[in-house]
């Protein structure tokens, strides 16, 4: 199997790498960086959780070589908030208990993250049709849409990118 | 604060397990790597049956990536699946953990190799050469049971039959009415997002084995491992790591957690499998495929005399651990919430060349409610009355409860411990406005559009047993660890059961660490299935931490010369009624008892701490009522679900936050398996939808506007009154949906009688009854459709 060279930055962070050709960008991030953030639901793309940004859009790294991850920037879920600093949308999915299992998570967390930052007042039709790339098994998504919802409006309510995790919002 | 503490029991708490969720730091099977490890492939079967009549790893073993290669020969001192519940006639339909002579399922493993990598390991499979011999494949019940089926094992492909009756039959002769129909629910997937996963690593300076698995029973499977390869219990620890959804498919101990096992004690080093998720659809448990022949006798105002189900369970190729579950619960609940004084079923569990059944998030219920609710509008329909008020009339009462519904269950008991059901179903009618739909539907009628409504009630057999081990420990610092048997599959469980340590010990939720899904640390276990995490795993964690706070409280009593009863456990401290500055801390009161210091008088024992196991005395039912709406596209047949509403009965609930996740995502099942999701086979036993694009989970917009409420009957069965919720949403959906299609239908005559009810379905009804051929009726949407079907 051939190797190829690569620099990338993910999260950040620049790399430089020999990987074969037919590594998938999905197994690149997950065993050779060690972000296994990004999970692996169907290595054929229509799970959506291994949802990654690849220069600033959606892809599913199961369907990306890393060879063509050359020279790109890329933002999994290790790269949005932080323990201290959760963003928005992951607070929100705290709060709204928009994750269960948490396998397919990532994928949401990032999509909405994407949408969170491109559309201002993204109508409905424009959220579900953002989140129809994702599965999940465990919660209906009625509450991930609850979440997605709440974290727009949060955004709406108080500009700004992040905000402090805080005690929980026991209702 | 003066006064009462605040509770946690009842609110709605935000998960604490979710941080590491949402940032990506969550580990689950896959995540794990270990120094050196190796990665496994299995050669799977292309055949649903066939005998083999060579297996030839000579390519494969030539190569110098390959670690290993085992088939069906190097194993066959290994004894088969065990299987849970079977009859001794079972054992024949046991399962290797590789094949030997014959394949019985296409993604029957035949081999498995070990390689550097997982590339290189699926490369290296290829290698593998079997020669079969193929055979006449059985795949629908009909096959197995022909006078000619082809013989999938020794001598007949029926594994079980069971037959049992309750009541006078002679008194069914004066029922004026009677009305038979046949009901059949497909075969579902599990198909949790993460697949699932084995890594085992052999520890051999300590003669240790660790097998990190993704399963719902980490106990089951260290019992089985260490059988299997003849290693003391002591030796092997199963760690359920993060789980990613489970469903039912992860309640087996299944091949590879044995193989991978086995591999990384031959070859001295840690061997990782990872399913993929083709390898899902055919080599995890499937769920679900049974047929209910129903035959009911009635009255002319609708009351039920008496019914006889005669039912068949597609077992698949071979018996799993508890494959007789959904022959069993849906014996146990086809009656559902009802007064049924006659009741006649057989339950006939057959094999075919398909993947082994086992029970699936609804088992048996799911089914038994399709066929008992689709009866009650059948009836209705015959008899001209509403579905609402034959129901009510049929319900039992609060009064009649608890009922033996009288049914020799293998492990557990038939009696229904408590309920009241009009009230769930009357309160779901006004939820979704049943007067206005129903002058909505008349209105839209006229205009060639087709809504229906639907009703389901359902009753769930929660709290499943044998028991739920816990152990409580406060140290030094004032921080408490609960250690549980329930592993969770995405549960909450952490959150649950730190609600209740919290209540009991005054202690804030933040300073509660579960740990569970690891057999070193938790020593006695069963794990999270059958809707029992909370009934029985919160109830352990109840008993036990009483008994901590009872000894911290007698302790705290010594240290503040006080009497127990002027004492409270408030903000981590104990503290004297009425006097906030008089008082100790829990870290302080664990020092007080730890080993070493002189005890204080009247305390025995060293350390604050204590373990119990709850062994629940039965099993508590759940139950509720879903409606839905739809609307019918009459050019298409497509479905459209419009609304939802489930009022549930899960006893007390200790968050409602996580309650609502678990019935909406029960609903969302329950809407994939009325309208998309179906493990469809070739009449060679050739399953044609394993992947994600034809076998159709419900996406975001497959689900409509959900509205949840409950009513709230305790439980007799467990100090909190708690019963199971993780099913509850999942069993009624597809009996409201095919009840409110079939509503929607009804001018026509048709009725809805098997799931999914998809587009072709819906289409070849609607041209059966002569509605698509009227084509140029003004309007009408009922047209000629054969164009618009795409």
């Amino acid at each position: 199997m051939s190797l190829h060279s690569i620099s990338l930055t993910v999260n950040g962070t620049k790399y430089t790498r020999e990987v074969p050709s037919r590594l998938t960008l999905a197994d690149f991030l997950r065993e050779s960086l060690d972000l296994t953030g990004t999970h692996l639901g169907c290595e054929h793309g229509v799970c959506g959780v291994c949802t990654i940004l690849v220069n600033g859009r959606l892809a599913r790294s199961c369907l990306m070589l890393a060879v063509q991850a050359d020279a790109v920037e890329i933002r999994t879920i290790e790269g949005i908030g932080s323990e201290g600093m959760l963003h928005p949308v992951q607070t929100a999915f705290w709060q709204r208990h928009g994750t269960q299992c948490g396998f397919c998570t990532a994928g949401f967390v990032i999509t909405a993250v994407e949408l969170f930052e491109r559309e201002n007042s993204p109508t409905r039709d424009e959220v579900l049709d953002a989140l129809g790339g994702v599965l999940c098994r465990c919660t209906g998504y009625v509450k991930i849409v609850e979440a997605v919802d709440e974290a727009l409006e949060s955004r709406r309510d108080t500009p700004g990118t992040a905000t402090e995790p805080g005690e929980p919002n026991v209702r | 604060m003066s006064g009462e503490p605040r509770k946690l029991v009842g609110r709605r708490v935000p998960r604490k397990e979710d941080k590491r969720l949402l940032l990506g730091h969550a580990q689950y099977v896959a995540d794990i790597k270990l120094p050196g490890m190796m990665h496994a492939s299995l050669v799977r079967s292309p055949y649903a049956h066939a005998r083999i009549t060579a297996v030839d790893t000579g390519a494969c073993s030539d190569d110098a990536r390959v670690a290993a290669v085992l088939t069906g020969e190097d194993v066959r001192h290994v004894p088969p699946l065990p299987s849970a519940d079977a009859e001794p006639t079972a054992k024949q339909f046991l399962q290797p953990i590789l094949a030997t002579d014959k394949v019985r399922y296409v993604g029957e493993p035949i081999a498995i190799v070990v390689a550097t990598d997982r590339y290189v390991a699926e490369d290296v499979a290829t290698l593998v050469r079997v020669d079969y011999d193929v055979l006449p494949a059985v795949v629908s019940p009909a096959d197995a049971l022909a006078a000619d089926a082809s013989i999938l094992h020794f001598d007949s492909n029926v594994a079980d039959v069971w037959r049992f009756s309750v009541g006078d039959r002679e008194r069914l002769k004066y029922a004026p009415h009677r009305l038979r129909r046949s009901f059949k629910t497909q075969r579902f997937a599990g198909t949790p997002l993460e697949t699932r996963g084995v890594i085992a690593d052999w520890d051999q300076a300590r003669e240790r084995l660790t097998v990190y698995t993704s399963t719902q029973v980490p106990h089951f499977v260290r019992d089985i491992v260490a059988a299997y390869l003849n290693l003391p219990q002591s030796a092997v620890r199963v760690v359920a790591p993060d789980v990613g959804g489970a469903f039912g498919a992860k309640i087996q101990p299944y091949n590879e957690d044995i193989l991978i096992a086995l591999l990384a004690l031959q070859l001295k080093r840690p061997v990782k499998w990872i399913e993929d998720r083709y390898e899902h659809f055919v080599a995890s448990n499937h769920g679900r495929e049974q047929i209910h022949d129903i035959e009911v006798a009635y009255d002319d105002d609708g009351v039920i005399r008496g019914l006889s189900d005669d039912i068949i369970t597609n077992a698949g190729a071979y018996l799993q651990a508890f494959t007789f579950a959904d022959a069993s619960c849906a014996v146990l609940t086809v009656r559902g919430p009802y007064r049924i004084p006659v009741f006649e079923a057989s339950a006939t569990t057959v094999v075919s060349n398909k993947t082994p059944l086992n029970p699936f998030r609804g088992v048996g219920m799911a089914q038994a409610a399709f066929a008992i609710e689709r009866t009650m509008d059948e009836i209705a329909r015959e008899r001209g009355l509403d579905p609402i008020d034959v129901r009510l009339k049929n319900l039992l009462g609060s009064a009649e409860l608890p009922i033996d519904r009288e049914v020799p269950m293998t492990f557990q008991g038939s009696v229904i411990d408590s309920g009241d059901y009009a009230p769930a179903l009357l309160r779901a009618k006004e939820l979704i406005d049943y007067s206005v739909f129903r002058e909505q539907q008349a209105r839209l009628r006229t205009a060639g559009r087709y809504l229906g409504i639907g009703f389901g009630a359902y009753i769930e057999k929660t709290a499943l047993g044998p028991f739920e081990a816990s152990s409580v420990s406060v140290d030094t610092s004032g921080t408490v660890t609960v250690l549980s048997g329930a592993g969770p599959s995405g549960q909450g469980t952490d959150t649950t059961l730190s609600q209740i340590v919290a209540d009991e010990l005054g202690v804030p939720i933040e300073d509660i660490r579960v740990i569970h899904g690891d057999t070193d640390r938790v020593p006695y276990g069963v794990g999270t299935y059958g809707s029992r995490m909370a009934a029985v795993g919160g109830t352990a964690v109840r008993l036990t931490g009483r008994k901590v706070r009872e000894k911290a409280i007698s302790i705290a009593a010594e240290l503040l010369e006080a009497s127990d009863a002027d004492l409270e456990l408030v903000d981590g401290k104990a503290i004297v009624r009425g006097s906030p500055s008089h008082f100790v801390s829990l870290g302080d009161i664990a020092r007080a008892v730890m080993p070493g210091s002189p005890l204080p008088a009247g305390v025995t024992e060293y350390g604050l701490g204590a373990s119990e196991v709850f062994v629940p005395a039965a099993e508590a039912f759940a139950f509720g009522t879903v409606a839905a709406t739809v609307e019918v596209d009459m050019e298409t047949g497509v479905v459209t679900p419009l609304r939802l509403v489930m009022v549930g009965d899960s006893g007390t609930i200790i968050n409602p936050l996580l309650v609502e996740g678990q019935y909406q995502g029960g609903l969302s099942l329950g809407v994939g398996g009325a309208l998309l999701e179906e493990l469809v086979y070739d009449d060679q036993g050739q399953p044609v939808s394993c992947n994600f694009m034809d076998y159709l989970m419900p996406q975001v917009d497959s689900i409509p506007e959900i509205i949840l409420d409950h009513t709230i009957t305790a439980s007799p069965l467990n100090p909190d009154g708690i019963k199971g919720a993780g099913e509850s949403g999942a069993i009624a959906p597809p009996a409201a949906i095919a009840n409110a299609v079939s509503d929607a239908l009804s001018p026509f005559g048709i009725s809805i009688n098997e799931t999914p009810i998809t587009p072709s379905k819906v289409y070849d009804l609607l041209l059966e009854a002569g509605l698509l051929r009227r084509s140029g009726d003004a309007g009408s949407a009922v047209e000629d459709g054969r164009d618009a079907r795409g």
